[in-house]
C-alpha cells in the first residue's frame, strides 16, 4: 500500500482530543511570544541589569524571548521534543501536521505542507510590502518639498531605514518564499520538501522576526540606514537591539531555507528528473540558496557584534578600544552583494519559465544560462568592496574589485541573451505575465547600465551616497527582480489559487507600475546627477523639480501595485476556475490536478525530457505527461478560495 | 510572416530532420527589407541613437558644475560609458521589440488557447560566441578607462597641498596644515592638487565636496586620503554623503576655489604667520 492510499483512506482527519500538538496555532504562539517577551523583559530589568525599561539589555532579551515564544507557542518544537522523550509522531500526527482536513485554519498552524507554507509566504511578502510601501510613501511625501515638516529628522531617518530592511527582507522571500515552496517541489516530481518541519520553521521564523523591526518605531527607532552602519549603530537608540534581534532571526530562516531546498533538489527529484532536465527555475532557486548558505551568516556575525557591543560593552567596532568600522562594513557587505543575487536569480529563473511559456520555445541556450547564474553566484561572492570604494578601506583593492564587478557583466548579458534568445521566433501569447518579462527586460538594462557607472571608482566618488545609487538598486530590485516576482505570481496564479487572474485589471496594474518605475527613479537618477545625497530629510531648494517628479511617480507606482494587489484578491475569490494547465505549459506543476492533492501526485511522475519541448515532437508522450492524477482526491479544504 | 509559418506547420508534419538539412528558410531569400534581422537592425538603430542622445547630451547638463579635473572626468566617464553602453542595450531592445511587432498576433492577450509552437530553437553557437565577445571586450575597456582615470587622477604629485578634514557630528572643521589654521569653510586655491586627510571625532561621515568630484569617509580612528585638483574659480558645496545621524541631512557648507593670491590672503586674514604661509604653500614643492 502506497503512502498515497494510505490518506486515500484516511480522508476525514479530525482533531484528537488531547495533546498539545492540536490546539496549537497562531493564537497560542501570540500570546506565549508576549509571555515569554515579558519574562524576558523581567530577566533584562532585574536579573541583568538593565538600568531602566528601555535599556539595550533589556530590550535585547524582551525580543528574544518573544521569539522563542512565539516558536514554542506556534508548536514548532513539538516534534523535536517529542524525540527528545523518546517518542516519534505517529502517522495521524504527521498527516495533522501536514493540515489534512483543517481548511483555512492550516493557513495559521505550523503546517508542513509545502503548498500551505507557499501561501504563507506569499501573503507574508505582500504583508511587508504594503508595510514597507507605506513608509515609501511616507518618505516620498516628506520630500515633496525642500523645508517640509511632515516628519522629524528622527522619525524620518527610523522610516528610511526600517523601510529598507522591511523591503530587503520582503524581496529576499518573494520568490524563493511562495514559490520555491509552493512550486519547485512540485515541479521536480517531490512530494514535499525533503524538511516539511524545517520548511514550516522557515516561515514563522520570519513571522516571529518582523514585529521585532516594525515595534523599534516605539523605542526610538534605527537612526543609522538599513545598512546600520557602526558606530553610529553602536551608539543608537535601542531599536537598534530590536533592529539586530529582527536580523538574526531572519538569517536563520533563510539559512534553514536555503538548506531545505538544496537537499530537496539534490535528494528528492522524480525518477529521470536528472540535473540537466532541471527547470531552470529550479536552477535558480538552489543557486541563490546555496549563496544565501554563503552570504547570510556574515550578516548574522555583524549583527550579533553589534548587539554585544551595545550591550555587554565589547569593543568589535569601537576604534578607541582597537575595533574598526570597517569590520562591520566588510561583514555587511560580504552579506550584501550576494544578497542582491539571492533576491535576482530566483526571479530570473521564473522570468526564463515564462519566456519559454508564453514565446511557445524552448529555452535558447540551457545550459549558458544555468553557467550564467552560477557565474554570477561565483562572482558576487567576490564583488562586496565595490560599496567600499569611497570608504577609504584598502585603496590598493579598488582595481581588483572593479574587475570583479565588470566582469559580472558578463554572465548578466548571457542571461539577457538567453531570455531574448527564447523569445526570438517564438509566437508570442501576450498574457500578463509575458508583460512583466518585457518590463524587467527594460528596466534591468537601465539597472545594469547604471550599474556600470557605480562600478567604475572615479565616477563612483562622486555618485557614492547619492541619490544615483538609490534610484540604481530601486531599478535593479524593484524594476527587475520585483517585476519578475509579479510576473511569477501571474503566472502560478492558476496553479497557486485554482482560479484565473483577471488581467483585465491586473494590465491597468501593470501600465501604472511601469510608468510609475520610470517616472519615480529617473527623477532620482536626475537628484543624483545634480548631487543630492540620500537619507536626508530636507534639502536644496535646487533638487525640488527632480524630488516632485520622483514622489508623483512613487504614488503612481503605489496605485499600480494596489491594483495588482486587488486583482490578486479578487480573483483569488471570484475568478473564473482555472483547469490543470492553462498556459499548456509542459513542466511537472502543470500536470498535476488543480487544486494539487496532498503530496502532488496521485501517480510518481516520470520524466524522460526536459519541460520545454515546444515544436519539437515528444519521442514518447505517455512518459512525458504522468497519468492524469485523479479527480475527487484527498478533500484539503481550498475548493473554495479561502483568502 | 507567410514564409515563417510554412515553417512551423512542417515542423508539425514531422519533417525535423529534413528541416535540419536544409538551409533555415528563414534566413533565405526575399528583398533584405523584408528579412527579421533588417527590422531588428533598424530598431537596433534607433535604440542605440536615442542612446547616444542620451548619453552626450543628458548628463553633461543634469549633472552639477565641475570645479575639478577629477569632475570633468566623472563627466567624460558618464558620457563613455553611456555612448559604449547604447548600441549594447540595443540589441536587446531590438530583439525584444522586433519579437513582439512581429510574432504577436493581434488578440493574443485575450486568448485562453496559446498561439502554436515556436521554432524549437535551443541554442545558436555562434551567436553565444559572438555575444560573448563583444561583452569581454567592453568589459577590458571599462576596466581599464576606469584604471587609468583613477590612477591619473588620484596619483599625489609633489606639489601637493595637504590639509586636515575633520567631520564631527554635525560640522565640517577644515585645518591648512602646518599653518594650525581652521575654518568651517573650505578655501582652496585654484590648479594646485590638494590632499585632504579625512578623519572624524565621532561617527562615519562621508566627506563630498561635491563639484570636485571625489568623496571619502571621515572614519573614527582612522585617516583616510583623497585628492581633488580644482581647476575653476567659485563655489562649491562641501556635503555629508553617509548617514551620520540625526542632522545629517544639514551636516554641509560650501567651499571657495581662489587664486594662489587670494588665498594666501585669506590666510594672513584667518592670523597665520607670513612665515606659516609660505612654508605651507610652498614647502610642499
Amino acid at each position: 500500500m502506497t503512502s498515497t492510499e494510505v490518506y486515500l483512506e484516511n480522508t476525514v482527519l479530525g482533531p484528537k482530543a488531547g495533546g498539545l500538538y492540536r490546539h496549537q496555532n497562531f493564537g497560542t504562539g501570540l500570546i506565549s511570544g508576549i509571555v515569554f517577551g515579558f519574562i524576558g523583559w523581567l530577566i533584562g530589568q532585574e536579573l541583568l541589569q538593565g538600568s531602566n525599561w528601555g535599556s539595550d539589555m533589556t530590550v535585547t532579551v524582551t525580543c528574544v524571548g518573544w521569539v522563542i515564544g512565539f516558536l514554542l507557542g506556534m508548536g514548532a518544537f513539538n516534534a523535536v521534543g517529542r524525540w527528545i522523550l523518546g517518542r516519534d509522531e505517529d502517522h495521524e500526527d504527521q498527516l495533522y501536521g501536514a493540515g489534512v482536513g483543517q481548511g483555512w485554519k492550516r493557513y495559521f498552524k505550523f503546517c508542513t505542507d509545502h503548498k500551505v507554507v507557499g501561501i504563507q509566504y506569499l501573503v507574508l511578502v505582500m504583508t511587508l510590502f504594503g508595510a514597507g510601501g507605506a513608509m515609501a510613501m511616507m518618505i516620498r511625501t516628506q520630500l515633496l518639498s525642500p523645508h517640509m515638516n511632515l516628519l522629524s529628522p528622527q522619525s524620518y531617518n527610523a522610516l528610511v531605514s526600517i523601510h529598507g530592511m522591511v523591503m530587503i527582507i520582503a524581496t529576499i522571500i518573494m520568490v524563493s518564499g511562495p514559490f520555491a515552496n509552493f512550486i519547485m517541489p512540485i515541479m521536480i516530481g517531490a512530494k514535499d520538501m525533503a524538511f516539511p518541519r524545517l520548511n514550516a520553521l522557515s516561515f514563522w521564523v520570519v513571522v516571529a522576526a518582523v514585529p521585532p523591526i516594525l515595534g523599534s518605531f516605539f523605542v526610538g527607532g534605527v537612526d543609522s540606514g538599513w545598512t546600520t552602519y557602526a558606530p553610529l549603530s553602536v551608539q543608537s537608540f535601542p531599536g537598534q537591539d530590536m533592529f539586530a534581534v529582527t536580523i538574526c532571526t531572519f538569517v536563520i530562516s533563510v539559512t534553514v531555507a536555503g538548506i531545505n531546498t538544496l537537499v530537496t533538489v539534490i535528494t528528492m527529484r522524480a525518477k529521470g528528473m536528472t540535473m540537466g532536465r532541471l527547470p531552470i527555475f529550479v536552477w535558480g532557486s538552489i543557486i541563490a540558496g546555496g549563496l544565501g548558505l554563503y552570504a547570510m551568516p556574515a550578516f548574522l556575525m555583524a549583527q550579533s557584534a553589534l548587539i554585544t557591543d551595545r550591550v555587554v560593552g565589547t569593543s568589535m567596532y569601537a576604534p578607541a578600544q582597537g575595533g574598526a568600522g570597517w569590520l562591520y562594513e566588510n561583514c555587511f557587505w560580504i552579506m550584501g552583494h550576494p544578497e542582491v543575487y539571492v533576491i535576482l536569480l530566483p526571479a530570473a529563473g521564473a522570468l526564463v519559465e515564462i519566456a519559454s511559456t508564453f514565446a511557445r520555445k524552448p529555452v535558447f541556450s540551457y545550459k549558458a544560462m544555468v553557467g550564467a547564474m552560477m557565474a554570477i553566484a561565483g562572482l558576487g561572492i567576490m564583488v562586496w568592496a565595490h560599496h567600499m570604494f569611497t570608504t577609504g578601506w584598502a585603496p590598493t583593492l579598488a582595481n581588483p574589485f572593479m574587475l570583479t564587478t565588470e566582469l559580472i557583466s558578463i554572465p548578466t548579458g548571457v542571461l539577457f541573451l538567453c531570455l531574448v534568445g527564447t523569445i526570438w521566433r517564438g509566437n508570442i501569447w501576450a498574457r500578463l505575465p509575458m508583460y512583466f518579462l518585457y518590463l524587467f527586460l527594460w528596466n534591468f538594462i537601465i539597472g545594469g547600465v547604471t550599474g556600470i557607472y557605480l562600478s567604475d571608482v572615479p565616477a563612483d566618488q562622486y555618485f557614492h551616497g547619492n541619490m544615483f545609487v538609490t534610484a540604481h538598486f530601486h531599478f535593479t530590485l524593484l524594476g527587475g527582480a520585483m517585476v519578475g516576482a509579479a510576473g511569477a505570481v501571474c503566472y502560478w496564479f492558476p496553479k497557486v489559487s485554482g482560479r484565473m487572474l483577471n488581467e483585465r485589471v491586473g494590465k491597468w496594474a501593470f501600465w501604472l507600475i511601469a510608468i510609475g518605475i520610470q517616472v519615480t527613479y529617473y527623477g532620482q537618477f536626475l537628484e543624483g546627477f545634480q548631487g543630492m545625497p540620500r537619507r536626508v530629510v530636507n534639502y536644496n531648494p535646487l533638487f525640488q523639480p527632480a524630488n516632485i517628479m520622483s514622489s508623483v511617480g512613487a504614488y503612481t507606482l503605489m496605485t499600480g501595485w494596489l491594483i495588482l494587489l486587488y486583482a490578486i484578491v479578487h480573483s483569488w475569490r471570484n475568478g473564473v476556475k482555472a483547469g490543470p494547465n492553462p498556459w499548456h505549459a509542459k513542466s511537472l506543476e502543470w500536470q498535476t490536478e488543480t487544486p494539487v492533492p496532498l503530496e502532488n501526485f496521485l501517480v510518481d511522475p516520470v520524466v524522460t525530457r526536459d519541460p520545454y519541448g515546444y515544436g519539437e515532437e515528444a519521442t514518447d508522450t505517455s512518459q512525458l505527461t504522468p497519468e492524469p492524477v485523479g479527480a475527487g482526491s484527498v478533500s484539503l479544504g481550498n475548493e473554495e478560495g479561502v483568502l | 510572416m507567410s514564409s515563417e509559418n510554412i515553417e512551423i506547420d512542417e515542423f508539425h508534419e514531422g519533417k525535423r530532420e529534413e528541416i535540419a538539412k536544409q538551409v533555415d528558410p528563414f534566413f533565405k531569400g526575399g528583398p533584405i527589407w523584408k528579412r527579421p534581422f533588417f527590422g531588428v537592425f533598424i530598431i537596433w538603430s534607433f535604440m542605440t541613437l536615442i542612446g547616444v542622445l542620451i548619453g552626450l547630451f543628458v548628463p553633461v547638463h543634469v549633472l552639477n558644475g565641475s570645479s575639478s579635473s577629477q569632475q570633468d572626468s566623472v563627466k567624460l566617464t558618464i558620457v563613455v560609458f553611456t555612448v559604449i553602453a547604447a548600441p549594447v542595450s540595443a540589441v536587446v531592445y531590438g530583439i525584444a521589440a522586433y519579437s513582439l511587432f512581429k510574432w504577436n498576433k493581434r488578440g493574443s492577450g485575450k486568448s485562453d488557447t496559446p498561439p502554436e509552437d515556436g521554432v524549437a530553437l535551443r541554442g545558436h553557437g555562434p551567436a553565444t560566441v559572438i555575444w560573448l565577445s563583444i561583452s569581454v571586450v567592453l568589459v577590458v575597456i571599462l576596466l581599464f578607462w576606469g584604471m587609468m582615470v583613477l590612477s591619473s587622477e588620484q596619483t599625489q604629485q609633489g606639489d601637493a597641498i595637504r590639509m586636515q578634514v575633520v567631520g564631527q557630528q554635525w560640522v565640517w572643521t577644515f585645518q591648512y596644515g602646518s599653518t594650525k589654521i581652521t575654518s568651517t569653510q573650505l578655501v582652496l586655491p585654484v590648479d594646485r592638487q590638494v590632499v585632504f586627510e579625512v578623519s572624524s571625532k565621532d561617527v562615519t561621515h562621508g566627506f563630498w565636496p561635491v563639484q570636485l568630484g571625489v568623496q571619502v569617509d571621515a572614519n573614527p580612528g582612522f585617516s583616510t586620503t583623497i585628492a581633488a585638483s580644482p581647476n575653476k574659480l567659485g563655489k562649491f558645496d562641501v556635503r555629508c554623503s553617509q548617514l551620520c545621524g540625526l542632522e545629517h541631512a544639514y551636516m554641509q557648507t560650501t567651499g571657495r576655489v581662489v587664486t594662489e593670491k587670494q588665498f594666501e590672503h585669506w590666510l594672513a586674514q584667518k592670523g597665520a604667520s607670513p612665515k606659516a604661509i609660505k612654508h605651507f604653500t610652498t614647502d610642499a614643492k
